[in-house]
């Protein structure tokens, strides 16, 4: 079954932790021995990354299986 | 891999092998083809195919007679399809191709007579770019010209002499003499003698026959440098095709010697050969060869008439069998090949890796295949060397063994001598599915074992197929070292076992614990008081792993005997049984071709179908198939209408059921209270939300452990326009997001749940980036 993904917008959402509002930053996200360098929003003060379901299921789930069969 | 592995698997599957009508032609003549090219009336390009393996097209296509027919499989019906005539269709509608000839060699060739196979002889040496010169003293074509004008036109021969020239054929006059034989030893390089041209005759040039009697293979003649046609020479039945053959072969060996090759070495494939191939006639409808208006004149449309009754000779049993290997569009050889690349990718996208994972090695392609070639084991091999050369992707079988993980794992998996029993002479084997999706019936089934069997214990563990099947051999040692442990902790006791893949795999990994099928026990035990039978008839199903299990197979039928249930039997069932998709984890793998899988065998019936596999009860439900299990009828818990529908369990609720099965168990049976070991939240799921976290194997442990998270660090994110909270875990090699709402009563209303595989930094939890060893992982216990 394929399951319906649905988006969250950064839009609105703070962090937890600090209360501050999420922005697009440099992060570093690593599989496999790979990292890459993409902008995503996060705390500005922790750093802590948002990471919504579209991403999660769209362009990650991509490049995992890119990676895994490697 | 090893390339004689892959050798030794490509030899077995047939499919590329040339048809009859190809392998029994003395020129290889590839009709199939032709004939279909023919059906759809494109002469052009049939044509074009004809001349790849027929000299000299334009008058040798009107005189083929179709030796091919006899070996045709539709003869076996009603006639061979007629190639004759579409060759003559083939050069009547097709357009002549141009051939360009080979750059000049610089080497001559004489050929003495004007006959066919000199003509034959001559066009395939011109082609090759020697310069080939042919001496005759009578007409052009020899006998030919005594043909029928219908049988073969005079404007063909015209035609043959223009195709002669276009590859610098020069033809002269000349009478033959031994001086003139002399002569042209000394300025030509090799001379074909055309004995079909009865102008002349050996001893005109000073030679004997024997002298000039010709190889079969490579018609060269005791003379060196003479070779002589046509092949068949002498005798009324004396055929043209074999007269072509012949002459294509001497000018085979002419054109090796000129080049300075052996003219005999490696040829044996240019005779005829009956072929390897195998095709059914099962579905081929009898479809008689038209009459013809004018045998000598046939229509475009009689053609394509002819051509469509070509039954395009393949194999494809097992391809047309298994919706797998359907799947991916190919057969085994190609499969084999691909898998075969994809072991040996250095750099770049090893694209098989899902095709390899998406077999389910139930081994169906083996029995039908006429050599026994094994999709299943070659895969399996494959799986071993990814595994072992840290090429297999984590994803495909990580959840599937953590599932394995979590039953062996003290807390759930134990083991029992009888109750007030110091020793067990027989012990229970339920495996890891059964008690995940019938527990009551699994306790009932016991009981009815304890109360005629007498000391019978019981152990509940993953008996380590799943390991096998993900190609680990370490972990499927150290899981069937475990089972083995523990058989030996309980007295050696025989072994009752449930489930047919823990039977093969105790059959293949722990051959040395004796066991009998549940069923095989069952059969031999008075029928349970509790037994129904369904009011009709049942389609039964045959788990792949009984394939081999002929005993198991009859007993169960012979139970449902006992019970007066009637049952219809499968076309493609018992030892041709086919897999639920379950099997060699590939519906773990890829849930889209396990789902086929599972399809594909609930259309083999219209009845409602029973089985004595949880999985296969559970994987044919799980595409709406009405199913039962045996136990089901033996120790029904309600109707059998609703065991029929009854939904399969999802991966959390099965976790969930075993362990709930233990507590029960223990508790009804030794009277064993455990506590609660897991300490919950309150969540709330909707019901249109669980589908999803089970297609994204999300399991409500994982959600719990990212709530308790959220409520010891406090929630990673908030969205103070909406009161919804975000957070996320890593407790292994994924992580998994919660989004969630607080209820009033302090429980979590849970929105949405999601998982990915790669990192982001910070993030909680235990799991690294690249996956830690499953062996590792199982050693600590594994997640629970």
């Amino acid at each position: 079954m394929k399951a319906e993904v649905r988006e969250i917008k950064a839009e609105g959402w703070v962090c937890g932790k600090c209360q501050e509002p999420l922005r697009q930053l440099p992060v570093e996200i690593t599989y496999m021995g790979s990292s890459f360098q993409v902008e995503l929003p996060r705390c500005p003060v922790c750093g802590f990354t948002f990471i919504p379901p579209d991403l999660a299921y769209g362009k990650m789930r991509e490049v995992e299986k890119l990676l895994e069969d490697k | 891999m090893q390339q004689q592995t892959l050798k030794q698997f490509e030899a077995q599957c047939i499919q590329d092998e040339p048809p009859a009508c190809q392998t029994m032609c003395p020129l290889h003549v590839e009709a199939r083809s032709i004939a279909a090219l023919a059906g759809q009336g494109k002469w052009n390009d049939a044509r074009k195919l004809l001349e790849r393996s027929m000299p000299l097209v334009s008058v040798s296509a009107y005189l083929c007679e179709g030796p091919c027919r006899d070996h045709c499989r539709r003869a076996e019906l009603d006639e061979g399809v007629n190639l004759p005539m579409l060759e003559r269709l083939c050069v009547m509608n097709g357009r002549a191709v141009k051939t360009m000839p080979l750059p000049p060699s610089g080497k001559k060739v004489a050929i003495a007579g004007g006959g066919l196979s000199s003509l034959a002889v001559a066009w395939e040496l011109g082609r090759k770019g020697h310069l080939a010169t042919i001496f005759h003293s009578g007409p052009i074509g020899g006998g030919l010209n005594w043909l029928d004008e219908k049988r073969l036109p005079r404007e063909a021969l015209t035609a043959a002499l223009g195709q002669l020239s276009s590859v610098r054929v020069t033809v002269e006059t000349h009478s033959f003499s031994k001086d003139w034989l002399n002569e042209i030893l000394e300025n030509f390089n090799a001379v074909y003698l055309g004995l079909d041209d009865e102008t002349f005759t050996p001893a005109d040039l000073g030679l004997s026959e024997s002298q000039v009697f010709p190889d079969y293979l490579t018609m060269g003649t005791s003379l060196e440098r003479v070779f002589a046609g046509p092949a068949d020479s002498g005798g009324q039945g004396r055929l043209f095709i074999n007269q072509l053959a012949g002459a294509k072969r001497a000018a085979g060996s002419i054109d090796r010697i000129l080049q300075g090759v052996s003219a005999a070495s490696a040829r044996d494939m240019e005779d005829i050969y009956p072929t390897r191939l195998y095709t059914s006639l099962e579905e081929i409808e009898v479809c008689h060869e038209q009459l013809l208006a004018d045998k000598w004149q046939p229509t475009d449309a009689e053609g394509r008439a002819e051509g469509a009754r070509c039954i395009q000779c393949q194999c494809l049993e097992c391809v047309k069998r298994c919706i797998f290997l359907k799947h991916y569009k190919g057969y085994p050889k190609k499969y084999g090949r691909e898998i075969y690349n994809n072991l040996s990718v250095v750099h770049g996208q090893r694209r098989a890796n899902t095709m390899i994972n998406s077999c389910a090695q139930c081994g169906l392609c083996r029995e039908i295949c006429p050599l026994d070639a094994d999709m299943g084991d070659f895969t399996a091999k494959a799986r071993r060397e990814m595994t072992a050369t840290n090429r297999m992707p984590p994803s495909a079988h990580e959840f599937a063994l953590e599932d394995m993980v979590y039953s062996n794992h003290p807390s759930v998996a134990f083991t029992r001598h009888a109750p007030g029993a110091g020793k067990s002479e027989w012990l229970f084997f339920p495996g890891c599915q059964l008690p995940a999706t019938l527990p009551e019936a699994t306790m009932s089934v016991y009981q009815h074992l304890r109360a005629n069997l007498g000391e019978v214990g019981f152990l509940m563990s993953c008996c380590g197929a799943p390991a096998k099947w993900s190609g680990r051999p370490r972990l499927t040692g150290s899981v069937a070292g475990a089972i083995k442990t523990k058989w030996q902790e309980m007295g050696r006791p025989k072994m009752i076992l449930a489930c047919s893949s823990c039977a093969l795999f105790f059959k293949e990994e722990l051959a040395a614990i004796p066991y009998s099928t549940l069923w095989d026990v069952l059969a031999e035990l008075p029928a349970p008081p509790s037994s129904l039978a369904a009011p009709t008839a049942l389609a039964l199903h045959d788990p792949c792993a009984a394939r081999h299990d002929e005993k198991t197979r009859n007993s169960v039928r012979q139970l449902l005997k006992n019970i007066g249930q009637l049952i219809e039997e499968l076309p493609l069932g018992g030892q041709l049984t086919r897999c639920c998709g379950y099997g060699g984890l590939a519906s773990a793998a890829n849930p889209e071709v396990g789902e086929l899988y599972a399809m594909d065998r609930a259309k083999d019936t219209g009845l409602v179908m029973a089985s004595y596999c949880a999985m296969c009860r559970d994987k044919l439900r799980e595409v709406e198939k009405p199913s039962l299990h045996l136990l089901d009828l033996l120790f029904p818990g309600g109707s059998i209408e609703d065991a029929a529908s009854r939904p399969a369990p999802g991966i959390s609720d099965r976790q969930e059921a075993r362990l709930n099965f233990r507590r029960a168990i223990l508790s009804e049976i030794w009277n064993e209270t455990e506590p609660s070991s897991m300490e919950n939240l309150k969540i709330n799921i909707d019901e249109a939300l669980l589908p999803v976290l089970e297609s994204r194997r999300i399991l409500r442990s994982d959600i719990q452990d990212v709530l308790k998270e959220a409520r010891d660090n406090g929630p990673q994110f908030f969205n103070p326009d909406s009161d919804v909270y975000l957070t996320s875990l890593r407790p292994r090699q994924v992580t998994f997001w919660v989004q969630y709402t607080m209820a009033d009563d302090g429980s979590y209303n849970i929105h949405d749940a999601y998982c990915h595989r790669m990192v982001a930094p910070a993030t909680p939890g235990q799991g690294a980036d690249s996956p830690a060893s499953l062996e590792g992982y199982a050693a600590k216990g594994g997640r629970i």
